[in-house]
């Protein structure tokens, strides 16, 4: 009986000791820990040398190599245009930029003259499949529902439900949010869904066929829809993705605010 | 009296459940992802407690959660009654000794009620479907559960008991799997 509980209690500590070994890799977002160092030391030696080898035994014949290095120095030239090509369309993208300047200056000033409540979040999600967050600012201080919810870097999102003094607002990353959005280069407008995937990127879905989407191109609220303002911050495009029909391609969006650390917000109360 | 006692104490350890889950365990997370104590806690109250407690239990929790997190109001409050429900008949016909069929029992009800509140979402929120990645959140979830069943099981175990012997009196154990 005396032997059986131990038994029990050893296994228990395992347990939370595997558990916590579990979360502190799996959180390991990128960085080089202790656990990474240690196998690279070990298996890397061993990588090089057979890396080395590798080399002398194909190294042999000088015909191939050539081959090679042909295919090498066109790959290059290749890169080489594609990335002209980048710059130029960059170039004309800079240029339309350029045209819409002084409507971006009224829009920054407008942005600056909504009246707005600052808040505090309390409260995080306990989902996995949803992301709500509540502040600590309700009816009492003037939030009423559908209002815009904005950080200092970008959109947040809206509210949805609102008690006197808290207030539920579903971020834009929430896999049930919908924003129309647009590109503040070409003016495009697209809908940025927010994604189960990432905590920090939107999936942008119906561009048009016709529209140029370039990496590192600002996204900003198109103000269709009637919820959210124009001209609001949403964030950088990360990635576009194309598929086999035009129609169905899409962008990913890197999000300007960063959500794990969002901690002050403001409701705009136009 | 006792019977009193035991509920404040089930409405207490609810309150410590809802806090962990809020600020511990969105912290201390696996690659980002949660478990979800409030499955744990109805199915551990139906299973000792009987089906009725079970249901009771699941509806508070869950219209409290759906008032103060949720979207909508009867999401959480459903499904975690129908958990209780679920734990109240699994009392029935299996043993509680056994930690297996417990950590079996947990990664079943997660597993069927997370499915259950995605369908109902996709349909009242129009949420978009992500087949792949719900089920890669949801093993891990899952895993996640059974880890901290292993965990808490001894604990409540006892407790578990006392609220039976409470409720039930004694009963003669005819079953045995």
């Amino acid at each position: 009986m005396y032997k059986e509980k131990k038994k029990g209690v050893w296994g228990i500590i395992l347990t939370i000791f595997i558990l916590i070994l579990i979360v502190i890799v799996s959180n390991n977002d990128g960085e080089n820990s202790f656990l990474e160092n240690a196998c690279s030391k070990i298996i890397m030696p061993i990588q090089n040398g057979f890396t080395f080898l590798k080399n002398k035994l194909s190294g042999n014949d000088s015909f191939f190599a050539d081959v090679e290095k042909l295919k090498e120095e066109n790959e290059k030239l290749a890169n080489r245009n594609k990335e002209l090509e980048k710059t130029l369309k960059e170039i004309e993208s800079i240029k339309t930029e350029n045209e819409t300047l002084k409507e971006y200056l009224g829009l920054t000033e407008k942005y600056k003259n909504y009246k707005t409540i600052p808040g505090d979040v309390i409260n995080k999600d306990i989902s996995n499949y949803s992301r709500t967050i509540t502040i600590n600012i309700g009816a009492k201080d003037g939030v009423k529902k559908d209002m815009t919810v904005i950080a200092e870097e970008g959109l947040v999102g809206h509210v949805i439900s609102v008690t006197d003094t808290t207030a539920k607002v579903q971020t834009i990353i929430d896999p049930a949010s919908s924003v129309s959005t647009m590109l503040s280069t070409t003016k495009e407008a697209i809908v940025s869904k927010g994604t189960l995937e990432n905590k920090q990127t939107l999936k942008a879905v119906y561009i048009p066929t016709e529209a140029s989407v370039i990496q590192g191109d600002s996204i900003q609220t198109s103000g269709l829809g009637g919820v959210y303002p124009k001209g609001i911050h949403v964030g950088t495009i990360k990635k576009v993705v194309d598929t086999e029909n035009l129609t169905d391609r899409y962008a990913l969006v890197d999000v300007a605010v960063d959500f794990n650390k969002l901690n002050s917000v403001l409701v705009i109360n136009q | 009296m006792k019977k009193i006692w035991i509920n404040i104490a089930l409405v207490f350890i609810a309150l410590l459940v809802y806090f962990l889950q809020e600020n511990f365990f969105t912290w201390f997370t696996i690659a980002g992802i949660m478990p979800n104590l409030f499955v744990i806690f109805t199915l551990f109250i139906g299973l000792f407690c009987g089906r009725n407690k079970g249901i009771i239990y699941g509806l508070i929790i869950g219209l409290t959660l759906d008032i103060v997190v949720g979207n909508k109001i009867g999401i959480y409050a459903v499904t975690l009654a129908c958990v209780g429900l679920t734990a109240g008949m699994f009392a029935k016909n299996f043993s509680k000794d056994s930690r297996l069929t417990i950590m079996l029992m947990v990664a079943g009800l997660t597993a069927a009620f997370e499915i259950v509140v995605y369908i109902l979402n996709y349909f009242i929120l129009d949420t978009n479907v992500e087949v792949f990645e719900f089920i890669k959140i949801l093993i891990i979830e899952v895993v996640y559960n059974v880890i901290l069943t292993i965990i808490i099981y001894p604990l409540f175990k006892k407790f578990g008991y006392f609220i039976e012997h409470e409720y039930k009196g004694d009963q003669i154990l005819t079953r045995y799997f």
